[in-house]
């Protein structure tokens, strides 16, 4: 039996590629697609890449498997206690991934995912949570 | 979006099979017809690569797995396009949405700014004002006095577009709430100038002539507030003049002074009034001169007003390919008896 | 068509060569090396315009910027080696009458 939930801890570029194991592993197992297998691990790629980047290599991303009577999925939440973003509205629109900065590719995370939240305080950290479903 | 994919996958099937072993052309129409109801239906690149390893499976169910990973490895790939593709369709959605919006702007704007050519005795008077884009920064307004004098201003703000719209707003009910025919032109710019100084930003600011006529003494006197130069024709010589003014732009300074200018109109002369956006305008890498303008007028002198100014517009829309660079606007007052 | 800005710098005396055409495109790169020059108090500001082959109105609102700020710093804008084309444009807004201009030292054609 595979584990049900599963934590990395993003140091390195390197440690990318470990939390896309983790989520395809876990995706395989609860029953995802090829397809919607290759968008959990490129929604965890994004993620990762931001923590990596700009939260001074300080921050987790934790990975849940869900199974209730609703259904199937797989819950990925990313925390750093990096900068913080000040204007979300600002990130999370279209066109701002030209940018290439600071939450660049969150756009691209909330379409690649079922469900997306995000909280954030400058100066302190920004934590995401996405979800999944099997369909 | 699944359905479309579910309801095609047979179909592509039988398409890839009878290209694989024949090598069709009707194969190749057929795929192209379904990928444009793919495109219509927003189906995503790495959709397609998936349907088309499920395709070759069915078909050949001892693939090799050297090439089951490879088109898995390509499914991975297309995803960031997929993304892209998204993004791209929402921004176009918000460009049409912000297009129509500019556009009611823009007819409210016309509303607002709609000045009606009055009839005034024994002058003949055409004008003309075309926008670059959607939004016009050029701007003329004409009104009729009860003693049947002409007032009549022309400006120009610099800059184009939205901004440049909104401030002549701001000058066309500045010019409203003035009594004109009992204020002479240098007063009205010198009010003018206070309203957009103290409103208007640092880096922006109005050209302007006011202009007034008055039929009893055929004279049009004039103040020009930092405006290209209007000319006077004179008929009897066949010659044109340009109208020598000075004058500080509106907005630069806080308390400015104009002088008023006077010209007597003789029976079939001419005053012209126009924005930089006719002399400014360039052809490729030639600027337009004042006198090739002029031999436009001169050309079509005897028609009326309103067909010279038209005239004019067209050669420059033509010379610039139908596609200004500039707000165009152009005055013609034609002294008729 | 591009615009290139050079800056020689000699105690309070700046000197901002430009070069190239100044309209819409240009217009906020020559207000973000013009705008602070004028901001330190006391400072002469040259601008040596000999290159400038074109400006069009959006151009002189940068300048007129640049006035209002040497106004209120204390320090002084000297414009410098127009060529016909470019100063008709100060001529024409009245600028030529309140700005410290000086049109080019090549022949005069008149």
């Amino acid at each position: 039996m595979k584990p049900q939930s599963s934590c990395v801890t993003i140091q390195k570029e390197w440690d990318i590629v470990g939390a896309r194991h983790v989520a395809r592993d876990m995706a395989k197992t609860l029953g995802f697609g090829t397809v919607d297998q290759a968008r959990i691990a490129t929604a965890v790629s994004e993620l990762a890449r931001n923590i990596y980047l700009y939260a001074n290599n300080d921050g987790q991303i934790y990975f849940d498997m869900i199974n209730t009577i609703d259904g199937k999925g797989l819950s990925i939440i990313a925390v750093d206690s990096g900068p913080g973003i000040s204007d979300i509205a600002e990130v999370m629109q279209d066109g701002f991934s030209t940018s290439g900065g600071l939450g660049a590719g969150l756009p691209g995370v909330k379409r690649l995912m079922d469900e997306f939240d995000i909280q954030s305080e400058l100066g302190k950290g920004t934590k995401i949570t996405a979800k999944k479903w099997v369909r | 979006m699944r359905k479309v994919i579910d309801s095609n996958i047979e179909n592509y099937k039988n398409l890839l099979k009878s290209y694989i072993e024949t090598q069709d052309e009707r194969s190749l129409y057929g795929v192209e017809m379904m990928s444009k109801s793919f495109l219509k239906n927003n189906i995503l690149p790495e959709e397609i690569v998936n349907l088309h390893i499920q395709a070759l499976e069915d078909l050949y169910p001892d693939l090799s797995e050297e090439i089951k990973h490879s088109m898995n490895f390509l499914l991975e790939a297309m995803i960031s396009y997929g993304l892209k593709h998204q993004e791209i369709q929402t921004l176009r959605e918000q460009q049409i949405a912000l297009k129509s919006e500019i556009s009611v702007a823009a007819s409210m704007q016309d509303t607002f700014l709609k000045t009606d050519i009055p009839t005034i005795e024994g002058l003949d008077i055409g004008a003309i004002s075309a926008p670059a884009h959607q939004m016009n920064g050029d701007y003329y307004h004409f009104v009729k006095g009860k003693n049947g004098t002409l007032g009549m201003a022309i400006a120009d703000v610099i800059g184009k577009g939205i901004p440049a719209a909104l401030s002549m707003s701001m000058i066309k009910y500045a010019i409203d709430s003035y009594p004109e025919e009992s204020m002479e032109p240098n007063v009205i710019l010198e009010n003018l100038n206070r309203v957009v100084e103290r409103n208007v930003d640092p880096n922006m600011f109005i050209t302007m002539i006011y202009a007034q006529y008055s039929p009893a003494y055929n004279k049009l006197r004039f103040s020009s507030a930092g405006h290209e130069p209007g000319f006077h024709y004179y008929a009897k010589d066949n010659r044109f003049e340009e109208l020598k003014t000075k004058g500080l732009a509106l907005g630069v300074l806080a308390d400015v002074e104009y002088q008023e200018y006077e010209l007597k109109m003789e029976k079939g002369d001419m005053v012209i009034f126009l924005t930089d956006g006719v002399t400014e305008s360039r052809e490729e890498d030639r600027f337009v001169e004042v006198e090739e303008v002029l031999d436009v007028i001169r050309k079509y002198k005897t028609y009326s007003a309103q067909e010279i100014v038209n005239h004019v517009y067209k050669y420059f829309e033509r010379l610039q390919d139908f596609q200004l660079r500039d707000d165009f606007t152009m005055i013609i007052l034609r002294k008729e008896v | 068509m591009e615009l290139s800005i050079d800056l020689v710098e000699k105690s309070n005396h700046l000197i901002i060569r430009l070069s190239g055409e100044i309209d819409a495109y240009t217009v906020p790169k020559l207000k973000e090396s013009l705008l602070p020059l004028t901001q330190k108090s006391g400072s002469v500001v040259e601008v040596d315009m000999e290159s400038v082959s074109y400006m069009d109105s959006t151009g002189l609102g940068v300048f007129i910027s640049a006035l209002k700020s040497t106004k209120e710093n204390d320090s002084h804008m000297k414009i410098m080696n127009l060529n016909d084309r470019v100063y008709r444009v100060f001529k024409i807004t009245g600028l030529d009458e309140i700005m410290d201009i000086g049109r080019s030292n090549k022949v005069e054609r008149k």
